[in-house]
């Protein structure tokens, strides 16, 4: 019977353990903290050092001599022309990436949210069997595989997709605009990233009392009135994380251009990857590329949370 | 449901013919804004599926074209059969994520109760530094682990792909049970130690069953999200580990018709994968819940 006393001691010394607060705290904290430590802290510890290091161009190696360079070529290194309409401007590959990610995410984060807010709004009125319906519908995308939706678009554009198909059955031949390229990546971002911003503005919408809306309405307030000063000041959170929801993975994206750009379109995320295993392997731009990038988020980030609490987000 | 109707206000007295006149044209405009309304939410519907839709429509068409329409086959579902690499990637991704999600569910839930039970020093950074791997942009969390794994000696593989993803599935058991905790009615846990139960009990007979759907809930974003990811597992898993994921960018990128026709297959099997576990779900539970984060009310 030697097992169950044995059972029987482990029991009490776990129960006393954990009726101390020293040790249940170090039992809770303590797994999560080491995690955070070792594979978040320390990676992006590790990048930054690499990112002020140098490489040896012969053998690979990282090279601890610290020089801000890489990030010096990253603004000044070698400059090519660019042209946007009558406009011809000088840009090293990385501004040209940073630029054209900002735009990009820019408009999918605002397609986002003039798309999605009348759909939060009808999804927050709804009784519940449509909602049921509806939110099934909404969801469902939400939790397809990424790389399914993006391969969606990849057969929607393009010389022959299933867009120009169409067009030319009607006889209205290949049309350029639906070829791969920078719409195509605003279509497919904004497909792909609606739901989140959908469902963090449902969120904020539910919450919301219409009561207060019935009341300005009976008092006479248009509809516009009432969306600018009583559903849009109320739902700014909402608003402000599903921006963020969209925006930040939307900077950073790299199966969306890379599928839909089809090396068209170099955004930030391609330009880390080739630097960080692909065709042009520095492990010190890289980081030096991530490290900007990672920053300039942070900085957005801040200026955001001063507006909204990161616990009104939920759980997307 | 006043403001769906328009013109709830009914004069009770008609009186003035020109007043009429203004209440109808003022209700037509009204009743058009909110049937509006409503056409533009379907639109979307439209737009989030269709795309989705012709995916499975072509799953069954003879060639990976819209038009000319060649008909219909089911050859394209026997053909995945013989996919070579399709199988072990399956069973790859599946693995990742069941492993994954289960390290981040139990790092996950013990910080929960971390964060709403006790203070203690760097609470607040705690959190944040919870929650920042699933906001830090995919290709930079993998470039990071890569470059850092290789100095201290994990060479991209299986193992690496499964910490990667452990990490990276952390925040949202965190964000979903943390949250269930806070509106969890800790006297009950009182309640059941006065009657003498003690802590591990109380954890098992009161704390556990009321935080359960919860960490389900957890447990199934963190295997989602790891069954999905691409940009994280490309730069950790290295040549001997294929996941789902990158089998398919692979066939994306060399898209003749053949791989078309698996693509379209493969895709409308997780579609369809995905539309039962999520009905299965949302009869079980209050996914809307979890998802938005909407009040635990509707449980």
């Amino acid at each position: 019977m030697a097992a169950p006393d044995r059972d029987e001691t482990l029991r009490a010394t776990l129960v006393r353990g954990l009726s101390r607060r020293r040790t249940s705290l170090g039992v809770t904290v303590g797994p999560s903290a080491i995690w955070i430590v070792l594979l978040l802290v320390a990676p992006l510890a590790f990048m930054t050092a690499v990112s002020f290091a140098s490489i040896d161009s012969v053998t690979f190696d990282i090279v601890w001599e610290p020089t801000v360079n890489n990030y010096y070529n990253l603004v000044a290194g070698g400059t090519s022309e660019y042209s946007l309409g009558p406009l011809v401007y000088k840009a090293t590959a990385f501004e040209k990436a940073v630029l054209l990610s900002y735009a990009i995410a820019t408009v999918a984060t605002v397609l986002c949210l003039v798309f999605a807010f009348p759909l939060a709004y009808v999804l927050a009125r709804l009784d519940d069997r449509m909602f049921k319906i509806v939110i099934y519908l909404v969801l469902l995308p939400f939790f397809t595989m990424y790389l399914v939706r993006a391969y969606s678009w990849r057969l929607m554009f393009g010389q022959s997709g299933v867009l120009n198909q169409v067009l030319g059955a009607v006889g209205v031949g290949p049309v350029g605009a639906f070829e791969f390229g920078i719409l195509a990546i605003i279509v497919g971002l904004t497909h792909a990233y609606f739901p989140y911003m959908l469902i963090t503005l449902y969120a904020s919408l539910d919450g919301l009392d219409f009561s207060l809306i019935e009341a300005a309405r009976d008092l006479g307030a248009s509809r516009v009135d009432i969306v600018k000063d009583h559903i849009i000041p109320l739902t700014l959170p909402g608003i402000v994380g599903g921006c963020l929801f969209v925006f930040v993975p939307s900077v950073g994206a790299f199966i969306t251009p890379q599928i839909l750009g089809q090396g068209k379109v170099q955004m930030i995320g391609i330009l880390i990857e080739q630097r960080a295993i692909g065709e042009a392997t520095n492990a010190a731009t890289a980081s030096a590329a991530s490290m900007a990038v990672v920053v300039s988020i942070v900085v957005a980030m801040f200026l955001v949370f001063r507006y909204v609490n990161l616990d009104e987000l939920g759980g997307v | 449901m006043a403001t769906e109707r328009g013109g709830s206000t009914e004069p009770a007295e008609q009186t003035s013919q020109e007043y009429t006149d203004r209440l109808f044209s003022h209700q037509r405009i009204e009743s058009l804004l909110g049937n509006g309304l409503y056409a533009f939410a379907a639109l979307m519907l439209v737009f989030l599926w269709l795309p989705l839709l012709i995916i499975v429509f072509l799953s069954f068409a003879q060639s990976p074209n819209l038009l000319p329409f060649e008909g219909f086959t089911l050859g394209n579902y026997q053909g995945i059969t013989g996919e070579p690499g399709l199988r072990s990637s399956v069973v790859a991704s599946f693995s990742i994520a069941t492993l994954s999600a289960i390290i981040a569910t139990v790092l996950g839930v013990l910080s929960s109760f971390a964060l709403t039970r006790y203070q203690f020093p760097l609470r607040e950074v705690y959190r944040t530094f919870g929650i920042i791997p699933m906001i830090v942009p995919g290709v930079i969390l993998g470039v990071g682990l890569r470059f850092y794994f290789l100095t201290v000696g994990i060479d991209p593989s299986f193992f690496a792909t499964v910490l990667t993803h452990s990490l990276y599935g952390l925040p949202f058991v965190l964000l979903i049970v943390s949250a269930r905790l806070y509106t969890f009615d800790e006297s009950l846990e009182e309640a059941a130690r006065d009657l003498g139960a003690d802590p591990l009990t109380t954890f098992r007979d009161i704390t556990f069953p009321v935080i359960a759907p919860a960490i389900g809930a957890g447990f199934l974003f963190a295997w989602v999200r790891s069954f999905e990811d691409y940009i994280r597992a490309l730069f950790v898993s290295g040549v001997t580990t294929d996941p789902l994921t990158q089998w398919m960018f692979g066939k994306i990128t060399k898209a003749s018709a053949e791989n078309l026709n698996v693509l379209n297959v493969v895709s409308t099997l997780i579609v369809l994968a995905i539309a039962i576990a999520l009905a299965v779900a949302m009869n079980y539970g209050n996914v809307t819940g979890y998802v938005a984060g909407t009040g635990d009310e509707e449980e």
